[in-house]
């Protein structure tokens, strides 16, 4: 019972039904097996981002690197796996290992040059870019570049689980196919949620966000978390690039290019405050999926995508108004108490 | 004494550059005892606390812990021998719960790595038990009474096995009730044979809690017993010492001017902020010094800023220069003549990375300039004239200012004020972490300012400060002025009982 | 679709069902079924009085797709069936992916797709050729099979550009082409049919530079300008599209080379035209893109009308656009009304 009272986000969640229930009735074909099958395999990718995002934002930092570090993880695999036919399962491992890598880089320039996290990674997100480019298989070997990726390994993570044959229940009711990218999204989801609760690493984030000093005289490595924080950026937008570009059957230059805000709204959406120091795995996926049912409810409502654009940016100012309503809220009531009641 | 000695600092000294801070102090802590650490600002108690707790690593002598060496300028080592400290400002993770606060960082663990989530609350519910403390483990610390919040830190001391706690200042922020409280759970702790230090400037609690006192005045133990031993009165006498500093005795020779030329430039009526203060009178007169002394967390900053724009009162009324005013914004206060030498010089008051020059003619940008462009000329001469006048060393407009000492620092940003010739000056602590030689120059300055016309309105926690500068003294206790009088009228002693909350 | 609920959902229609009903009753047929009404007439069709959704997936907005566009609807629109939308990729893969995931959903009958990249949407068109979903792409082929393609017959045209190219510069000399990022069918196609031509007619002229400029004005100016400082040689330009053509028109007239230089685009559009009749431009291959919309709406048509599904597709139909190899001595044929 306690613990169902401190469910986070439960205000966010009732938000997302209740918009969810609005679409089915107002948007033609919203309410269908295939619409929630489009939403999970478009957006389970960037709650994977997202969850990655709220690590650093956790830390009172921010990762804008992310489509970039996408990208490079995307060309890795492209030119692996196309180019140098490496099998699938080395793929990927050396996939996540660059993104880890590159994820980590940030959080050095943060932790041991002293930079600020905006400005050191909007400098990895030009760079890591540039990187791409460089190393791009497309650019190197024209004539390969349209060639889909093949590798078993890779084509796989693409499938689908049919969940209503499997159970018979297709009978009764259209059930959506189940994407592999959705549960991955929930292995990721209680991996990382049991860190946040159940492990002094995932504590340790909440903790130097909230209160740096606080937790360095408790004994905990500051800069080891804030460097781990960026370090699962990187990796999450690893796991991103591979369930993006296996879908895709190939890596573009251009991959990830802006995914780094819809990461960082769906995060700050699903309650990561700026502010640092608050936090699940929660939130995030709610935040990606309901900026997902957005935008597809409103292609199907047959809406401009300029005027959704709009509409996206107003929810992200919304949703940072309202972190700033609530840390205002936390310090006013902090403040009534210090003068004693 | 036969109790067991847990915590003993032999011969403690620290130096930050040239400035001595503690010299060869020795300080023990008794099992079962709670020891009274008295001493004005600056004389050396915080430094003290920080190379127990091993925030600070000492420049000589050494620490023991039940005997034996501790390793120096360490906080994990020390926490790990069960020395603890509850600092003047909240160390808890405000997002999480009183549970997991109290295991902040050392979570007791499963076989498999995780958290024991059962095994903590066991262990939280036992020391509740043990200590008679009453929290909700599942609330969030952001949701506790700031009381509540102390029992937390208390609690993750315990949780340590901490066998000696440190308390900066723990009542600053608590109402009377819940000091009350908060003496009740050190009680407990200490019939439990736990050591505890507690520092406080109000006497009151100190008599009330403390078993034994040692008092320290420019960083050296100058008295050392059982409170049984000392009286209130010689208590006092022993912080403020015997000797003032040459600087203030000189200042202190000086005629005073309660009241200055008898124009009253700024009058407060019944000043009022929610929650924060309330029924604040007085008048400011041409040509005066008024101090405005009382305890940190006695809403003196805040009346200032309140006066000055930066905040608004919420009741009572304002005249400035004959005129009824209620600033909604500094500016509008600057543009009135009112300037303000905030507390944190660092944070409020100076831009730390650019040079003197850029720091003395940042506030009066229109009278170096024509048009809006900098008459390169007109800012080199009001520079040297400044770095000349407020003796600023090295004499360099082109040195960036954090690079310049704290007394410097205070120098360039008086200077910065004093270019706009305000008619009304504020201070708020602009003596604090300023040397000694620093210190006399800035009186200087005041006083010449007070010469000059300027009505000064200084807050001060620094009772030889305010006995040596001020014309007259007002007395803030949590949020309300108690006395106001002319400096003549009063002693140290008398003040020094004003400010911990009346003669008793 | 049962009697009961075409009964329930729009009262106007009504009557004419009564009609239709009484037409099939003296038929003797008692019921309405959908299969004997789309047999009949195009009238009857009509009278199943079902929306036929096509939509057409630009990469971004630009001159081309908006031509395209305008061709789609003046057909689509004389079809009164038929709903019509223009959706922008925003030039991002992911956007184009989700945007087709959203109309195979909605139950979209053909969609015209400007591919981003032609192997990365080759996913969704499998996915929509599963569904019986007809996509037509324009211009840019994609790697997996689909209903059809039309194209402004790049490898021909780009023939013929090397040919004219080859003469005015006299058959020899070195040509720098200025090409689009790779991933992409239409980039291979004309920048074959460029090298190829220049082998079977000139193989004296040398194909000394070959740079990615990205579609863009801007970018080919700065490609260009290294080029030609590397390599002051070079007489030729093959810009893979106009704009890419005028930025080398830019760079040339700036260094005062203009003259000398043989620069050939590749499209069409107004500007490149009105660079042609100033005598700056030296050609392009022009299509008439209202034309290849009409076209590709025409080919859709087919499909929804026609009874053929996707699925009956076992080859992918392909459409190659007539050209002219428009210069300063052709240009003028190329009426007003064609040119977009």
């Amino acid at each position: 019972m306690v613990r169902l009272r401190q469910l986070p986000n439960i205000e966010l969640l009732a938000f997302f039904l209740l918009l969810y229930a609005f679409f089915c009735f107002y948007a033609p074909h919203f309410n269908t097996a295939s619409n929630l099958e489009n939403l999970l395999v478009g957006y389970s990718f960037i709650a994977v981002l997202a969850i990655g995002q709220s690590f650093p934002i956790m830390v009172r930092g921010i990762d804008l690197s992310i489509g970039s570090i996408m990208a490079l993880g995307g060309m890795v695999l492209f030119d692996l796996s196309v180019i140098y036919e490496v099998p699938g399962y080395v793929v990927i491992p050396a996939v996540l290992l660059v993104c880890l890598l590159a994820g980590l880089l940030n959080g050095a320039l943060v932790v041991w040059l002293r930079l600020q996290p905006f400005v050191a990674t909007l400098s990895t997100l030009a760079a890591y870019r540039g990187v791409v480019y460089a190393i791009s298989g497309r650019q190197l070997f024209p004539e390969m570049a349209t060639r889909p990726i093949t590798d078993p390994w890779l084509t796989g993570m693409d499938s689908y689980l049919d969940i209503g044959g499997v159970t018979g229940l297709d009978q009764y009711m259209e059930m959506p196919w189940l994407p592999l990218s959705f549960f991955l999204l929930v292995g990721i989801f209680i991996i990382i949620q049991t860190m946040h609760s159940k492990t002094q690493f995932g504590m340790n984030f909440k903790i130097v966000g909230g209160n740096p000093e606080a937790a360095r005289l408790a004994g905990i490595n500051v800069k080891l978390t804030i460097l781990s924080a960026y370090g699962l950026s990187g990796l999450s937008a690893g796991i991103a690039a591979i369930i993006l570009v296996t879908r895709l059957t190939t890596a573009t230059e251009a991959l990830g290019n802006g995914m780094e805000l819809t990461a960082i709204a769906s995060a700050v959406i699903g309650g990561i405050s700026l502010q640092g120091g608050i936090g699940n795995a929660f939130g995030p996926i709610i935040g990606a999926m309901l900026l997902g049912i957005i935008l597809l409810g409103l292609t199907l409502l047959g809406i401009s995508q300029f005027v959704q654009q709009i509409i996206s940016g107003l929810i992200l100012i919304g949703a940072i108004g309202y972190d700033k309503l609530l840390s205002d809220f936390r310090m006013r009531k902090a403040r009534a108490m210090q003068s004693g009641s | 004494m036969s109790k067991q000695i847990l915590l003993e600092g032999r011969k403690l000294s620290k130096t930050f550059g040239r400035f001595v801070a503690l010299q060869e102090t020795d300080f023990a802590i008794h099992a079962g005892e709670v020891h009274g650490l008295c001493g004005s600002n600056g004389a050396g108690k915080s430094t003290l606390i920080k190379i127990l707790t091993g925030a600070h690593r000492p420049t000589g002598g050494e620490v023991h812990v039940n005997g034996t060496l501790a390793p120096a300028g360490s906080p994990l080592a020390m926490l790990e021998l069960g020395v603890a400290c509850i600092y003047q400002h909240s160390n808890l993770i405000p997002a999480l719960t009183v549970l997991d606060n109290v295991f902040l960082g050392r979570p007791p663990k499963t076989k498999l790595g995780f958290i024991d989530a059962t095994e903590q609350r066991r262990k939280a519910e036992a020391l509740l038990e043990k200590y008679n403390i009453d929290l909700d483990l599942d609330a969030q610390v952001s949701t506790l009474a700031t009381v509540k919040q102390k029992e937390v830190e208390i609690l993750k001391a315990l949780a340590l096995d901490a066998q000696v706690i440190l308390m900066d200042e723990p009542t600053a922020w608590l109402s009377h009730s819940e000091v009350r409280k908060l003496h009740d759970t050190i009680a407990r702790l200490r019939a439990l044979g736990v050591g505890l230090v507690y520092i406080s400037h109000v006497l009151d609690e100190v008599f009330q809690v403390c078993d034994a006192v040692t008092v320290m005045r420019d960083g050296a133990v100058v008295w050392n017993g059982s409170i049984d031993e000392i009286t209130r009165p010689e208590l006092v006498d022993r912080m403020v010492g015997n000797d003032l500093g040459e600087a203030s005795r000189s200042v202190a020779a000086e005629p005073r001017h309660p009241k200055g030329t008898g124009e009253i430039l700024l009058s407060a009526r019944d000043l009022g902020m929610t929650n924060t203060f309330e029924d604040i009178s007085f008048d400011l007169y041409k040509g005066e010094i008024l101090c405005l002394t009382g305890l940190i967390g006695s809403k003196r900053t805040e009346l200032l800023h309140s006066i000055f724009g930066s905040a608004k009162f919420s009741a009572g009324t304002l005249d400035v220069l004959g005129r009824s005013v209620r600033y909604s914004s500094p500016s509008e206060a600057i543009a009135a003549g009112i300037g303000f030498v905030p507390e944190d010089r660092l944070r409020d008051g100076l831009l730390l990375d650019h040079s003197v020059s850029d720091n003395l003619i940042f506030a009066a940008l229109d009278k170096v300039s024509r048009w809006g462009f900098w008459n390169n000329r007109a800012v080199r001469e009001l520079t040297e004239r400044q770095i000349r006048d407020l003796n600023v060393k090295p004499a360099d407009g082109s040195k960036i200012v954090k690079r310049l000492s704290g007394g410097n620092q205070q120098k360039v940003l008086l200077g910065k004020w004093l270019e706009i010739e305000p008619k009304i000056l504020f201070l708020d602590e602009p003596t604090v972490g300023v040397d000694v030689g620093a210190k006399a120059e800035i009186y200087a300055i005041l006083r010449k300012l007070r010469a000059q016309g300027t009505a000064i309105l200084l807050v001060s926690s620094d009772m030889e400060e305010v006995m040596a500068i001020a014309d007259r003294i007002a007395v803030m206790v949590s949020g309300r002025m108690t006395m106001t009088c002319a400096a003549d009228d009063i002693t140290q002693e008398e003040l020094v009982l004003q400010i911990s909350g009346g003669n008793k | 679709m049962s009697n009961k609920k075409e009964r329930a959902e729009q009262e106007g229609r009504r009557d004419f069902l009564k009609g239709v009903v009484l037409g099939s009753a003296a038929l003797g047929s008692g019921l309405v079924t959908p299969g004997l009404v789309i047999g009949e007439s195009g009238k009857a069709m009509a009278a199943q009085d079902e929306r036929v959704k096509m939509a057409f997936v630009q990469i971004q907005p630009h001159t081309v797709s908006s031509a395209w566009s305008v061709g789609l609807e003046e057909v689509l629109s004389t079809q009164q069936t038929i709903d019509y939308q223009q959706l922008d990729g925003q030039n991002k893969v992911e956007v184009q992916v989700s945007l087709m995931d959203t109309l195979i959903n909605e139950g979209a009958k053909v969609i015209f797709l400007q591919p981003i990249d032609s192997v990365a949407l080759g996913p969704s068109i499998k996915k929509a050729r599963r569904r019986g979903i007809a996509v037509i792409t324009l211009n840019i082929d994609a790697s997996e099979e689909h209903a059809a393609h039309v194209e402004m017959n790049h490898y021909y045209g780009a023939m013929d550009i090397a040919k004219e190219m080859g003469k005015r510069m006299g058959g020899k000399g070195k040509v720098a082409i200025l090409n689009a990022p790779p991933g992409i069918i239409i980039r291979d196609q004309r920048t074959n049919g460029f090298v190829d031509g220049m082998k079977k007619y000139y193989p004296d002229i040398q194909i000394a530079a070959d740079q990615v400029a990205d579609w863009s004005r801007k970018k080919a100016q700065d490609v260009l300008s290294n080029i030609l400082t590397a390599q002051p040689d070079i007489t030729g330009v093959y810009g893979v599209n106009d704009s890419m053509a005028l930025g080398g028109v830019d760079v040339c007239k700036q260094k005062g080379i203009l003259d000398k230089m043989v620069i050939f685009g590749n499209d069409g559009e107004t500007a490149a035209l009105e660079s042609i009749e100033r005598g700056e431009l030296t050609g392009t291959q022009f299509t008439d893109v209202y034309q290849q919309g009409r076209f590709a709406a025409a080919a859709a048509s087919v499909f929804v009308s026609g009874g053929v599904t996707a699925k009956e597709f076992k080859q992918q139909g392909k459409l190659l656009m007539p050209y002219v190899i428009a210069t300063s001595e052709t240009v003028g044929s190329i009426q007003p009304a064609q040119r977009w």
